[in-house]
């Protein structure tokens, strides 16, 4: 493993935690009313999601972020 | 390599989504209320106010929601280059179920259930086109020969020049066509294989954070995987920010059998201590450990805007390999390439099953950024994934999806992806190695070494006489032994530690794009379809040296998808919405006590009562057969069934040793008025099946392919599809008639095929094992139920009648005729159980295979099909009478064969059970 490319996703990844933290305008709950809507989620067709990352998964080598789950099988095809 | 779960933490919508949930729970169309609506909904997301809705263990399922996914991804035909390529590239299809339910207000339970069943033909190799390795097949026509179709050769020849490019020559004539230094995929036909997969979440809310705890498992019939998570949440400044974490672990067994029919060519050395031999076959065993750990933050920018960014690593260890995937090392003799001529010179080509590291740690770092366009009301998902792993693979994903609302509950997103990512540095498309695949050992004096089969360690030589002399020169007796030539395989150490070729680890690119159509309906029932276009391509990796396009392809998945969200039902339905819950409970626990239980294994058994209603119901099938091959109603010996079960001019030489049938059927029923309903019911089936050979059997004949070995036979996918109406003719209290009119679809595959086996034609497969009967059927029902207290009753007569002569197969299924009568009883005010008697007859099939089928066995013939059956069923029901699920049913039924007499000769039946669930609002 590179440890360069760790180093720096690391420093990219503090930096918007830093971001976030630090926060951005402020936003009042009651000004939150764009958000709330389904188009803003952050995945607004999760049931799609599943099928695409599916089938990505079986004809590509790229790893994911969010493998906390981990299981599936092989589905060697 | 498949991801088949999801998980806590990548779905998680923050709180802005409980507030959307909520607001659609208000009265539809009451557009007046606008201005309170909004006023409502920003109170809603009161920081603390409410609970957030556990974004559970998957995609699909809400809290209190259920939903039901089918998606078929269906590849292109891989180029040969030189030969037609007509076996069916790979195509799955796959099912996938999820259900979350509130146990308390902070404790959430979901579960996910997916199914796949993929068959086709896929690359086992990589090789010079110069291998001919995809061989024509050659194909005898009233218009002469022709070139039907390819079969993989892995261990061959190949001319090459001293520079070691590929020579080729005309497969059939053997002439020298010249340098061709492109490459192809050797392409093998799979038989079909079928996974579930299955897990559990268990979750618990705070007012500003969450835990969620999963486990589940994969099952394969060469791949078992069981894994557990847990994840969580952590919401800051006001709900602006949320901190989400997980750690994963997964442990798999795997149990590769591999092919029967390419072990010979096949060489695999390097797994020997791996490799059981059991029952015929050889099993490559290995272990998998993949430990998970993400951490992920979403940030409100804005009152527009919001950001989520996750971070990925998975430390994976054990069997990484596919075991059905070899390289093509191509063996050359230095001595020859070294002689000092300029002649062709021949390589000796042999296929080494793939070698790659024992461990592997991947990061991946993903950001997406989320931007409302106001003039369109749209939202703007633009994302963007790195990764890199250290077996040298970088990725780059670019997505941007466009979630355009349209009004009355429509939405389409458009969406674009771009791919990229870079070879495994062990990756080649094949190898050379400069040495003999095995070779003759020589003494010290140039004197060939022999050794005896039986006894390998005694070695000899012969003398000039070619007399066979022991280690001390004394002479031996060789009509005594049995010796041949010692050889010495190839020397591992000078191949690559690690090589595959399998093209997911090539450098390649890829583009795709898709749209997806949502619709909300009233009542809380979201309908979605969705269609993806992906081209890979060689060419379209970043920064270009991606290598020639051999390994391009492309493939479209279709999907359709239904989700009810309980909690939205039970308001949407009233105008007013405080009292709603207390009137859909009225409603439905007054059906509830309108008709009894029909017990899980009766179809069409139950109706609707109010115009306006809807049920939406899953049944789960599972039949198995096994034991003794009867004939009639009696056991028949080995010896009767090869002389007579077959026909008058072919004995039987195999008999199925058992054969499972799951059938899962989805139930969506409408009553447009109170004395009609409508019913459409898509099934989809997986079968799985083995023989056995007969004692006493006749010698194969040639030409024909038997399977043997322990692996079995699968098929599945989508069966026939259901369309019924059923008509009430009485109905007085406690007593009601109502008939059924219904007609299935073809939409089963009658023409399943085994694979091809070199040159050999597999032929249509099995009549049990095709999907559907592939007629258009008419199905006539007619249905008593009656009630008094806590007793029940029923009966029902139905049918199957075949409106055509045949199939696209050529035959048809018998006939079907069934009479049931049962009896249950309350036991409790939610809980029922129920006995039943069935009788069942089939008449056998009609006309016969009109292509070519193995006839190996009984089950290939069409007489031996289909018989009386006396079953008993055994049944208990489980329906909620109040609260939030009112209105869910739960029952099962296992069916107990009593008597069975088949037409000519079958398989016994084992028994079979019915599972129903079913949700009625």
């Amino acid at each position: 493993m590179n440890h360069k490319y760790v180093l720096n996703l690391i420093t990219v990844f503090l930096l918007i935690t830093n971001i976030g933290l630090s926060g951005c305008a402020h936003v009042a709950p009651w000004e939150r009313g764009v958000l709330a809507k389904p188009q803003m989620a952050v995945d607004p067709l999760p049931m799609q999601s599943v099928t695409r990352a599916h089938n990505y998964g079986s004809r590509e080598a790229a790893a994911s972020t969010h493998s906390a789950g981990g299981g599936g099988g092989c589905g060697c095809f | 390599m498949k991801t088949g779960s999801h998980q806590p933490g990548d779905r998680q919508q923050k709180q802005v989504d409980s507030s959307q949930s909520r607001e659609s729970k208000l009265p539809a169309g009451s557009s007046s209320n606008t201005t309170l609506q909004a006023l409502t909904s920003a109170a809603l997301v009161l920081p603390g106010l409410l609970m957030q809705p556990v974004q559970a263990a998957d995609a699909g399922a809400g809290a209190d929601s259920f939903s039901f996914h089918y998606s078929r991804f269906q590849e292109g035909k891989r180029k040969l280059f030189t030969v037609p390529n007509n076996v069916k590239p790979i195509q799955a299809d796959v099912i996938h179920a999820s259900g979350g339910l509130s146990l308390t207000d902070r404790v959430k339970f979901s579960f996910n259930y997916s199914r796949d069943t993929w068959s086709g033909a896929t690359p086992v190799t990589t090789a010079p086109l110069a291998t001919n390795g995809n061989r024509p097949i050659l194909e005898n026509t009233p218009f002469g020969v022709i070139t039907s179709g390819a079969s993989p050769f892995v261990n061959t020849k190949i001319l090459l020049d001293r520079q070691l490019n590929p020579i080729r020559r005309d497969p059939l004539t053997g002439q020298v066509i010249g340098k061709d230094t492109r490459l192809v995929e050797i392409i093998s036909s799979a038989s079909p294989e079928t996974r579930d997969a299955a897990n559990f979440n268990l979750g618990y809310e705070w007012n500003e954070a969450a835990l969620n705890i999963s486990g589940g498992l994969s099952s394969e019939n060469d791949f078992e995987s069981r894994y557990g998570n847990v994840s969580g949440r952590l919401d800051f400044n006001q709900k602006l920010t949320s901190l989400k974490f997980g750690l994963g672990y997964s442990k798999s067994d795997i149990a590769a059998i591999l092919d029967q029919d390419i072990i010979p060519y096949l060489t695999r050395t390097a797994y020997a201590k791996q490799i059981e031999s059991r029952g015929g076959s050889e099993i490559l065993h290995g272990g998998r450990q993949d430990w998970t750990a993400s951490l992920g933050l979403t940030q409100i920018l804005g009152k527009r805007a919001l950001i989520d960014t996750n971070i990925g690593y998975t430390h994976s260890t054990g069997l990484m390999e596919n075991p059905y995937k070899a390289m093509t090392v191509i063996f050359v003799d230095p001595d020859v390439l070294n002689d000092g001529q300029d002649t062709l010179i021949t390589g000796d080509v042999r296929a080494l099953v793939e070698q790659r590291p024992g461990v592997r740690n991947q990061l991946a770092i993903s950001s997406k950024y989320v931007q409302h366009i106001s003039p369109f009301d749209a939202a703007l998902h633009l994302n963007y994934k790195f990764s890199f792993d250290d077996w040298g693979i970088n990725t780059n994903t670019f997505t941007v999806d466009w979630v355009q609302p349209l009004g009355n509950g429509w939405t389409l997103t458009p969406r674009i992806r771009y791919y990229s990512q870079s070879a495994a540095n062990f990756y080649q498309p094949f190898l050379f190695s400069q040495q003999n695949f095995s070779q003759n050992v020589v003494d010290t004096s140039g004197r060939e070494v022999w050794e005896d089969v039986n006894n390998p360690d005694t070695l000899f030589v012969r003398d000039e006489n070619f007399n066979l002399l022991d280690r001390d020169g004394n002479l031996v007796d060789e009509a005594l032994l049995n010796v041949q030539p010692k050889t010495t395989p190839f020397d591992a150490k000078k191949l690559p530690k690690s090589f595959s070729s399998d093209h997911r680890l090539s450098g390649f690119g890829s583009l795709s794009g898709g749209v997806t159509l949502n619709k909300r309906l009233v009542r809380g029932i979201e309908l979605q379809a969705g269609f993806e276009y992906y081209a890979r391509a060689s060419s379209l990796k970043l920064g270009g040296g991606g290598g020639s396009g051999f390994a391009d392809f492309n493939y479209y998945v279709a999907n359709a998808a239904i989700k009810i969200d309980i909690e939205k039902l039970n308001f949407s339905s009233h105008s007013g919405g405080g009292s709603g819950n207390a009137q859909a409970h009225h409603k439905v626990s007054g059906q509830h006590h309108h008709g009894g239980h029909v017990p899980a294994g009766v179809m069409s058994g139950h109706m609707l009562d109010k115009a306006g209603d809807f049920m939406f119901g899953y049944r789960f099938m599972y039949g198995r057969m096994g034991g003794d091959i009867l004939h009639g109603d009696l056991v028949a010996s080995d010896q009767e069934v090869v002389t007579q079960g077959c026909s008058d001019t072919l004995n039987c030489r195999v008999a199925p040793t058992f054969m499972n049938m799951k059938m899962h059927m989805l139930n969506v029923m409408y009553a447009p008025t109170d004395w009609l309903n409508l019913m459409i019911m898509p099934k989809f089936v997986d079968m799985e099946m083995n023989l056995r050979e007969l004692s006493g059997r006749p010698d194969p004949l040639p030409g024909v392919h038997e399977h043997t070995g322990i692996a079995g036979h699968a098929t599945g996918g989508v069966g026939d599809t259901t369309i019924s109406s059923l008509v009430k003719l009485y109905d007085v209290p406690g007593h009601r008639l109502h008939m059924g009119l219904g007609f299935s679809a073809p939409t089963g595959n009658v023409g399943l095929e085994f694979r091809r086996v070199f040159q050999i034609d597999g032929g249509l497969d099995h009549f049990g094992m095709q999907l559907g009967s592939g007629t258009w059927d008419f199905l006539p029902s007619l249905t008593y139920t009656g009630e008094s207290s806590r007793w029940s009753w029923g009966a029902q007569l139905n049918g199957a009648k075949r409106m055509e002569s045949k199939n696209k197969s050529g035959y048809r299924l018998g006939d079907e005729f069934q009479a049931t009568t049962w009896g249950g009883y309350n036991l409790t005010k939610w809980l029922s159980a129920s006995i039943r008697g069935i009788y069942t007859v089939q008449g056998a099939i009609q006309g016969d295979f009109n292509a070519f089928n193995g006839r190996s066995g009984p089950q290939d013939f069409p007489g031996n099909q289909g018989g009386q059956y006396w079953d008993i069923g055994l049944g208990v029901s489980a329906s909620v009478p109040k609260g939030k699920f009112v209105g869910n049913t739960l029952s099962f039924e296992w069916l107990q064969p009593i008597r069975t007499d088949v037409n000519g000769f079958q398989l016994d039946r084992k028994g079979a059970l019915a599972a129903s669930w079913s949700y009625h609002f």
